[in-house]
């Protein structure tokens, strides 16, 4: 087990550049999930860690060793690949097997380890199968179990849950993170599913255009997102970002007035709000604003309500039982405690309250 | 449904157009001398004998022959997949500056008749010592073999995924072990299909072999020089032996054609 340190990399594809600088430490056990859009280099960033791809700059460290220049198989690393990358020609013992085979451990070294990952995994009754009679969720065990039985100071995992139908990835993903609390094995973890990183990660570092745009605790990163693109990208329905007039340390809308905490940077800020944390009431009330119901969508556990503020549009969620049509119009008090103030013109949060 | 019937009508008569010359061949090399000439001919051979074969490898230089084309075919065989495959797993994995020209350029080489080459060929491995020799004719074969084997073996490659050799590197393998233990197995089926294509392809070359040779004939080059004033009976039972091999090893091999051919995936 070990911690992992990347500094300054810097990765370019052609013309393309995939990562701009990046710089991310990953503590010893800690379940770190890189999370972006599809493009945004964080799967480069994880091959870059795993040696099987070289960046221009930079330089990767894991635990006390300093890594850029060796090959993958002198890492100490494992990874579990999008597509498994399970041999075909090896049965489930051999593929287990197969990372302990190259360590040349001892025949009982290496029945021992097979065994208490298979029994892990739950596929201690497939052995002696060979991929090709598996489902792809056992193939994805087998994947993982191959990667935990070399007992790596790493394990890296790119998007491994991305070939499962729904159902069987929120099984996976339950299995994933109670394996992973009881191994304690340093993880990082790639994927573009925003749920998937929230539900798995201790910290999640966001990523967007090759860099990394903010690494912090999956509700830090949800609720104070640091800027349009983090607030934006994660949650569903995204964060509503309204543009808001500046009246001295106030921030004005309709009979609704907020304290802004630090000084605003023009005539306009941006406020960002969960669909969440707006209050909705069929009554006026002091203290809040108006918007008009545009759509009404029931989604089971809430409705979903895209309302027009102004020239601009929000959403909104409320409890299903809330009597609304569209067309018609509600008051609205956002929950004072979870707000986010944003530059209009960057899009960066201000400065921490 | 008419449609139907005369496709079958169709395929039937390209079966009988394959398949009549072979079987009448076949019946030919085993009956007796006087059934060669017999008119009407029988379905079945009418009197089977082995005099004719007999005869065949008791003629002065069959067994030269045979023993020459095997050895030609076994050194195209080795060359080509000693030369293509490697050069199809570069294509099939490495993104190069020029990598689809060559791999056009492969192709046209197909293209190139080789009667225009036969002269300086013949001129040169003279020159070079290796005229009339087995090697030369292996030269020429693996030559004529080696585009396919490049073509097939990549697409061979390429049908491997590439994340199975990464998790083999970041499981403790160096690039020559991760070749070794996880693409060759997955790829030994297509290689040895390879192999006995560049085989067969040597086998039945006749052109290069006639040219390039005098005494240590290949069995087609014999053939071809010596059928014409040959008795009847030895050239069925030599188009026999042409036949034979190459059918055998086709049958064998065409599932890997038709992945050349971009019919169907393995």
């Amino acid at each position: 087990m070990a911690s992992i340190r990347v500094e300054n990399i810097e990765k370019t594809f052609g013309k393309f550049k995939a990562l701009n600088g990046v710089s991310l430490e990953v503590r010893d056990q800690e379940f770190v999930v890189l999370l972006g859009p599809s493009g945004c280099g964080k799967t480069t960033l994880l091959r870059i860690i795993a040696g099987l791809e070289q960046a221009e700059k930079g330089r990767v460290w894991i635990g006390d060793r300093d890594v850029t220049e060796l090959p993958p198989r002198a890492r100490k690393i494992a990874m579990v690949f999008q597509n498994y990358a399970v041999f075909p020609h090896l049965t489930v013992f051999e593929n287990i097997a197969f990372g302990l085979r190259m360590q040349k451990a001892t025949p009982e070294k290496l029945r021992a380890n097979v065994e208490r990952a298979a029994t892990l995994m739950h596929i201690e009754n497939l052995l002696e199968r060979y991929p090709a009679q598996l489902s792809g969720g056992q193939r994805q065990r087998v994947a993982v179990a191959r990667a935990l039985a070399v007992e790596p100071e790493v394990l890296l995992m790119d998007e491994p849950l991305s070939n499962l139908d729904a159902l069987l990835r929120l099984e996976m993903r339950a299995e994933l993170k109670r394996l992973l609390a009881e191994s304690r094995t340093t993880t990082l973890y790639v994927t573009h599913d925003q749920v998937e990183a929230m539900s798995l990660a201790d910290r999640i570092a966001v990523m967007n255009t090759g860099y990394v745009v903010q690494y912090d605790e999956p509700m830090k990163v949800y609720q104070e997102p640091a800027n349009t693109f983090v607030g934006g990208f994660i949650g569903s329905p995204p964060m509503n970002f309204l543009k808001v007039r500046v009246e001295g340390q106030q921030a004005q809308l309709q009979s609704l007035s907020l304290k802004i905490p630090t000084p605003a940077p023009g005539p306009e800020v941006l406020l960002g709000v969960r669909p969440e944390d707006l209050e909705a009431y069929l009554e006026p009330q002091p203290q809040s604003f108006t918007a008009e119901v545009l759509v009404v969508e029931p989604l089971g556990p809430h409705l979903l309500l895209t309302l027009r503020f102004g020239q601009q549009l929000l959403k909104a969620t409320v409890p299903p039982d809330f009597r609304v049509r569209a067309g018609q119009t509600l008051w609205f008090k956002p929950q004072p405690d979870r707000l986010r103030w944003l530059d209009p013109g960057s899009g960066q949060a201000l400065a921490a309250r | 449904m008419n449609l139907r019937v005369l496709y079958m009508l169709l395929a039937g008569v390209l079966v009988v157009w394959v398949l009549l010359p072979i079987f009448l061949i076949a019946t030919l090399a085993f009956s007796d001398r006087s059934s060669v000439f017999a008119w009407p001919k029988g379905l079945l051979p009418q009197q089977f004998s082995l005099e004719t074969i007999a005869f065949f490898f008791g003629v002065e230089g069959v067994w030269k022959a045979i023993r020459n084309s095997l050895t030609v075919a076994a050194m195209t065989l080795v060359f080509s997949v000693l030369l293509g495959a490697p050069a199809g797993y570069a294509l099939a994995r490495y993104r190069f500056a020029g990598a689809d020209a060559y791999r056009l350029l492969i192709l046209m080489t197909r293209a190139f008749p080789l009667a225009i080459l036969a002269i300086p060929l013949a001129v040169q491995f003279i020159q070079l010592g290796i005229y009339d020799t087995a090697f030369g004719v292996a030269l020429v074969h693996t030559a004529l073999a080696l585009p396919f084997a490049v073509l097939v073996t990549s697409s061979l490659f390429l049908g491997i995924p590439k994340e199975l050799e990464e998790a083999a590197w970041t499981l403790g393998c160096d690039r020559i072990q991760a070749f070794l233990r996880v693409v060759l197995p997955l790829a030994l089926p297509g290689l040895a299909a390879t192999a006995i294509f560049a085989f067969v392809i040597s086998w039945n070359e006749v052109f290069a072999a006639t040219l390039l040779t005098l005494r240590e004939r290949t069995l087609p080059a014999f053939l071809l020089t010596s059928l014409n004033d040959s008795p009847l009976p030895f050239r069925f039972a030599g188009g026999f032996f042409l036949i034979v091999p190459a059918l055998i090893f086709i049958f064998i091999i065409r599932r890997y054609l038709f992945t050349l051919w971009g019919i169907a995936n393995r």
